[in-house]
């Protein structure tokens, strides 16, 4: 049975470093010495049951929630209370969420512009055309004009991915993307999730897809209660996991 | 395949698979046509059909009494002698261009903004065609076509008693006349040996002629009430208390002669003559016996002419029917001493005919050093019923011939924004976006404007000469109170809002403290405390005029409920907006300003259309500073001896102005929320 806090990538240089990190919700310990590193290019699932703070150990990564033990080092940057290492660290993260969070008063295109414009002060015509061929890339050239209030809830989470791909970054975090999804939809979105992958994103992803989950992912973290119980392959995490937790929750989703 | 032990015995589903493709039907006509509407809207249940019934009938009844009283016996001339007044208070005239230039910008403005947002129907357009037409045409074919209320005068050297009070009838009456103009004088017969009718007697009148008209109403009442007295106590119905008491009430009671009778009433031929009033000549004369004489007299030039009547031997009055001579009112205007070559200079008395809008400046005639007595609209009211067709010539058309060179001014300069602005879209716009030119020049039109108009009312330096704060007044006013009002109380809003939410406790502290204390006050409070605050703050500001330190108030007090709308917007964006929006790399500032504000604004815009509407309302208050806005000019209106007791005409016209203004604005907050992402938000997340 492998060390559970204590793991190094097993192949690349480490993206995201993870050294012992701490953070409560008041009294609550939500998360407890998680310590992890993610390799470029690698792609990692957590699972895990609901509250088990797999949701806001992705968050901490790019500070949306702010850790307060511990370590985050992304690309090499150390998360402190430095605003400018914030900033740096969110324009090479881009994050994918449950409830898609499209800008309701911007056409597609707008809230696909929006963040290279402003925060990477490209032109309009660059930030546009790089627009247009991630739309592409997601399979929705055609919705470019339209209000997101106009969009399915599968086009709306392509048009969220886009939105993220747009500003160029090096990490991926999804945030259960499939959740809030039709059934007929979540294919849809995760086939744009697998195409990423295979292009060499590194990706952090949170989901209960465990057929993704068994098919993409370098890396399977399981988490409970604010911990990694246990991690590995999708094979050895499927197949031949040991911790009676982990073994529980499989038997309950499988 | 069943795993549970089902007791419940249904039969097996029998598997059905439906190849067929039923074809996509228009849904049915159930019920079409007006009839149905109604009888499907208005009567579907007996409750509905009886809330229909009372509903119409109150409705339908408060319509014609208000139109019976508006056409039949309202006065508007304090409305159309006051039009300046109302719209412009005592503003310079030197500099009236000024406005008159900005309301026209405005109006090619409105005009702009429907060729980049909206489109003019070819029905409306012809409408407003229409409308020029009509303020121009109708007032000439109304004067020429429909009679002027006749204006009744009474001679005689007898008192008439009505009441308590005798009046004796003026011998001679001072008026004002065009040149060209004829004034005919008769007996009026129709009144002679007849109280009924001197009691129906309607048209202007003079206070010896309304003298008899109430006293013939008087001696009326008393005989029908006498007739009751009688008829009661014939019938057998009343106790012996009651009956004891209308005998009383019997013996007190008179049935006086028949007026006509007792004032000799156009029994003696009369004298009349009409005196030129500077000089005195006299340019005609008739002696008026029998209803078919009568004294027509064409007048030579513009000015003040005297109606002198005498009734011979002196033993009787007379009723004369001075068609052409109107009422008039006598008021100050301000003369430069080159001006109009009178040689007169500072405050010099103007004189103004009611029924149009002749005025002359010509010294008022004198007798004996005396002023002569004139036919002032005080002492030469409207008095009595009128028809519909006096209505329409004595207030309509002067109205109209009024305002038809402004109607038309603003309905041109609006087509020139609107067809200018198609021109320019043709040329300038590219294909895509077909709109773009027009809708650029739109928005930095409405942007530069509030600023205009403030340079333009207020001045600017040595290029504009500055007005007199103290002599702005009327709806001008209230819309420069309301204006500043909003455009400054707005980002004020915007930032005690966002302070209120602020993560620093400072910040936060002062803009909490600040809403609730400004919210728990009354707006004249806050008036009154801009007034005599704002020297004690800084007192160099002591020589701010008033008009400036009650837009300070105005706009502390709407900031801080504005704060309230959109803060209430800012909370109902979902967090993970902001979340997105940082996710992305966005800066605090990026955030608010691209992100949560738009659409807490969005979200938030029929509340602040409302804070504003109330705003324009509410700019009223400034009255009890001092202020004269458009409400308060009504008010003074009224008080002026001319005008008492028109205070219900005033106040339909405040109304309808206040309305019409506060609806356009509730109608552009409509369109803004339709448009854009608007229908998509109304479905959003």
């Amino acid at each position: 049975m492998p060390d559970t806090n204590q793991v190094t990538a097993s192949n690349g240089e480490p993206i995201i470093i993870c050294r012992d990190v701490n953070k409560w919700f008041g009294e609550f310990h939500v998360l407890r010495d998680i310590s992890v590193d993610v390799a470029q290019q690698e792609v990692v699932v957590v699972i895990g049951p609901s509250g088990s703070g797999k949701s806001t150990f992705i968050r901490c990564i790019n500070r949306l929630e702010e850790h307060q033990a511990g370590q985050i080092i992304v690309d090499g940057i150390e998360l402190g209370n430095d605003v400018r290492n914030i900033a740096a660290i969110r324009r090479e993260i881009g994050m994918v969420f449950q409830q898609f969070n499209l800008f309701p008063h911007k056409t597609v295109l707008e809230n696909i512009t929006l963040a290279p414009t402003k925060v990477r002060g490209w032109p309009r015509e660059k930030a546009e055309a790089k627009a247009k061929e991630l739309l592409e890339r997601v399979g929705i050239p055609e919705q470019a004009a339209k209000y997101p209030g106009q969009l399915s809830g599968g086009q709306q989470q392509r048009v969220a991915i886009a939105r993220a791909l747009a500003m160029e970054p090096k990490i991926m975090l999804f945030d259960e993307p499939t959740s809030a999804l039709d059934p007929e939809m979540i294919k849809e979105v995760l086939d744009v999730m697998k195409e990423l992958a295979r292009s060499g994103m590194t990706m952090l992803v949170v989901t209960h897809e465990m057929g993704f989950a068994r098919e993409v992912a370098d890396r399977i973290l399981f988490f409970d209660q604010g911990r990694i119980v246990e991690q590995g392959t999708p094979t050895y995490f499927f197949e031949s996991a040991q911790h009676p937790r982990t073994k529980l929750f499989l038997s309950q989703i499988l | 395949m069943t795993t549970l032990n089902d007791s419940r015995n249904l039969p097996q589903a029998e598997p059905v698979v439906n190849f067929d493709e039923p074809p996509v039907k228009p849904p049915p006509l159930l019920a079409v046509g007006p009839l149905a509407w109604v009888q499907k809207n208005l009567f579907s249940t007996p409750l509905d059909a009886l809330l229909t019934i009372v509903g119409v009938t109150l409705v339908i009844g408060a319509i014609t009494g208000f139109l019976g009283w508006a056409i039949g016996q309202a006065n508007w001339l304090a409305i159309n002698f006051n039009l300046r007044l109302f719209f412009l208070g005592r503003f310079e005239p030197e500099a009236e261009w000024r406005v008159t230039l900005l309301v026209l910008l405005v109006a090619f403005t409105i005009g702009l903004s429907f060729a980049a947002w909206a489109r003019l129907t070819r029905g409306v357009m012809l409408v407003l065609v229409l409308l020029v037409a009509l303020t121009f045409g109708l007032p000439p074919l109304f004067r020429a076509a429909l009679p002027v209320p006749a204006t009744y005068v009474a001679a005689g050297e007898v008192g008439i008693a009505s009441g308590a009070d005798t009046i004796t009838p003026q011998p001679q009456l001072a008026f004002i006349a065009r040149a060209g103009e004829t004034v005919t004088v008769r007996l009026a017969d129709s009144f002679s040996g007849d109280d009924a009718s001197l009691s129906g007697l309607s048209g202007f009148a003079d206070d010896a002629a309304n003298q008899l008209r109430n006293a013939a109403a008087r001696r009326l009442e008393t005989s029908a009430r006498i007739d009751e007295i009688t008829r009661l106590l014939a019938g057998d119905l009343l106790t012996s208390n009651q009956r004891a008491q209308l005998e009383e009430d019997l013996a007190e009671l008179s049935v006086p002669d028949a007026i006509t009778d007792t004032y000799a009433l156009n029994d003696a031929s009369v004298q009349v003559r009409i005196l030129r009033g500077t000089t005195g000549e006299e340019i005609g004369a008739a002696t008026l016996e029998g209803s078919t004489a009568s004294l027509s007299v064409t007048l030579p030039e513009d000015g003040w002419y005297i109606l002198d009547k005498g009734v011979d031997g002196g033993a009787g009055n007379a009723l004369l029917r001075a068609d052409g001579v109107f009422p008039l009112l006598e008021r100050t205007v301000t003369r430069a001493a080159d001006e109009a070559g009178t040689g007169r200079s500072g405050s010099i008395a103007q004189y103004a005919r009611l029924t149009d809008s002749f005025t002359t400046e010509e010294v008022r005639p004198t007798a004996d050093g005396r002023n002569l007595p004139m036919a002032t609209i005080i002492d030469t009211q409207l008095r009595g019923t009128r028809s519909f067709s006096e209505y329409l010539s004595l207030f309509v058309a002067p109205f109209l011939g009024q305002v038809n060179t402004a109607v038309l001014a603003l309905v041109v300069a609006m087509f020139a924004g609107y067809f200018g602005g198609q021109a320019l879209d043709r040329m300038r716009s590219p294909a895509n976006a077909p709109r773009r030119a027009s809708g650029r020049l739109v928005a930095w039109l409405w942007i530069v404007l509030p600023v205009l108009m403030f340079v333009f009312v207020y001045g600017l330096g040595s290029i504009l000469p500055l007005t007199d704060t103290r002599r702005w007044g009327g709806l001008m006013l209230t819309i420069m109170l309301a204006a500043v009002g909003i455009i400054a109380s707005f980002p004020l809003g915007v930032l005690l809002a966002l302070g209120r939410r602020s993560s620093l406790p400072i910040v936060s502290l002062f803009s909490t403290l600040y809403i609730e204390f400004v919210r728990g006050v009354p707006l004249i409070t806050v008036l009154f405390m801009a007034q005599l605050l704002v020297p004690l703050v800084n007192p160099t500001l002591a020589e701010l005029p008033n008009v400036f330190r009650a837009m300070i108030g105005i706009i502390l007090f709407s900031a801080a409920y504005l704060a309230e709308n959109v803060r209430g917007g800012l909370q109902s964006i979902p967090p993970g907006q902001e979340e997105a929006a940082r996710a992305l790399g966005l800066n605090g500032l990026q955030v608010t300003l691209q992100i949560t504000l738009p659409q807490a604004l969005r979200a938030v815009l029929p509340a602040l259309v409302g804070q504003f509407i109330s705003l324009f309302k509410d700019t009223s208050l400034v009255a009890i500073v001092g202020l004269l806005d458009f409400s308060a000019m009504g008010e003074l209106i009224v008080t002026q001896t001319e005008f008492l007791g028109l205070r219900r005409e005033v106040y339909i016209f405040l109304i309808v102005f206040y309305f019409a203004f506060t609806y356009s604005i509730a109608s552009v907050s409509r369109r803004i929320e339709a448009s854009g992402a608007g229908k998509a938000l109304a479905r959003k997340i």
